[in-house]
């Protein structure tokens, strides 16, 4: 079970970074990905991870609502059936959030979240599968961020100017609390991005104070070195395995 | 020791077979691998005439080989239609409208 918390949440705090505002994330993007993850050896295929974007008006306010679905393949199904959300709900512009949600369910093992962003505080709800519901409020930086958000933000950043191993530090919130998130940036290479081909990509590497994730330059994520910015595939190393995430395809971008 | 051998490899084959049917991917290999391995030890201890089993074991495993191996690169992976998974993103929605809607009204109260 931790397993798969620890993938999802190594996954989505892959990035946080300071954005040039310029570079708006399309409403109506879609981006499909194939889960591997290292099981004795041997990578194997386990979930599919879609990453979609679309435009949630209230009456006084539009927002992008950026969404994060996990589902394992059909095959594996009836042994470990699971079916993750992570949402975001941010402004449009500059991405900045006001709902996070998080609905997890694993084999069985239910949670859900939900963080409301009002100014510097954040009050957040969970409930565990049987456990009572808890709910707690405390304070956050100005520009503290989701992981969600934090996700698509990183393709808002300009890497051309960065130099090779030249650092960014963040925070981003995540169980509850704030996490200080680094940023390295690590060149370019050359990639498999799904229906885009090869692409040439900006590698980066993250370390986050926690203890999901392992080892140094472990964790990376390789975004397609152009306007769009893509993540293209992503590796990682947590204290129960390694895995990867591989596009295989990217519309509406 | 051909003895002991034999009965390791028939083990690694019922656990060739049985990882191969379920869907655990190329983690079959594992087993299969180790399997192939004992097989040919044995048959290279073993006189020309017991070899017969041997040979049934490694034709056996190497069913599995090619089953395994077909199941990875011919079958795709799909997700399968899940309607009350695509009901729980409806019902998150709405929800997450009104929250956010009630949000607003309490950023409004507070200036």
């Amino acid at each position: 079970m931790k397993k798969i918390t620890f993938i999802i949440a190594t996954l989505l705090i892959f990035c946080s970074f300071t954005a040039d505002n310029k570079v708006v994330i399309p409403s109506g993007e879609k981006l499909v990905y194939a889960g591997s993850y290292n099981m004795s050896g041997l990578m194997t295929q386990l979930a599919q991870v879609t990453m979609s974007t679309e435009t949630q008006s209230t009456s006084k306010n539009t927002y992008l609502h950026l969404n994060c679905e996990l589902a394992t393949f059909s095959k594996w199904d009836k042994f470990f059936k699971i079916r993750d959300i992570y949402e975001a709900y941010v402004n449009p512009t500059t991405l900045k959030p006001s709902l996070y949600k998080r609905s997890v369910d694993e084999g069985g093992y239910t949670k859900k979240e939900k963080y409301v962003f009002k100014g510097n505080s954040v009050t957040s709800t969970s409930k565990k599968r049987n456990n009572p519901e808890t709910t707690r409020t405390f304070n956050i930086g100005a520009s503290t961020l989701d992981v969600v958000s934090l996700l698509y933000k990183v393709r808002t950043i300009d890497f051309s100017k960065m130099k090779s191993g030249q650092t960014k530090s963040f925070t981003i919130v995540f169980d509850e609390k704030e996490i200080p998130v680094t940023l390295k940036y690590m060149g370019t290479e050359s990639v498999s991005a799904g229906n885009l081909g090869q692409k040439e990509c900006y590698k980066l590497s993250i370390g986050a104070k926690t203890n999901k994730l392992k080892g140094t330059d472990k964790n990376l994520i390789w975004l397609t070195a152009d306007a769009k910015k893509v993540p293209a595939l992503m590796k990682f190393s947590i204290p129960v395995g390694t895995g990867q995430l591989a596009l295989t395809s990217a519309t509406g971008i | 020791m051909r003895k002991a051998l034999l009965i390791l490899s028939f083990v690694f084959v019922i656990l060739s077979i049985v990882f191969s049917i379920l869907p655990l991917d190329t983690l079959a290999l594992l087993p299969i691998g180790a399997a192939l391995i004992l097989i040919f030890i044995t048959f290279k201890k073993s006189d020309t005439d017991q070899r017969k089993l041997v040979k049934w074991l490694f034709a056996i495993a190497y069913i599995c080989v090619i089953f395994v191996l077909g199941k990875t690169y011919l079958i795709k992976d799909e997700v399968e239609k899940d309607q009350q998974f695509e009901q729980q993103k409806i019902e998150t929605k709405q929800e997450a409208k009104k929250e956010l809607e009630d949000l607003e009204k309490d950023l409004e109260g507070l200036e």
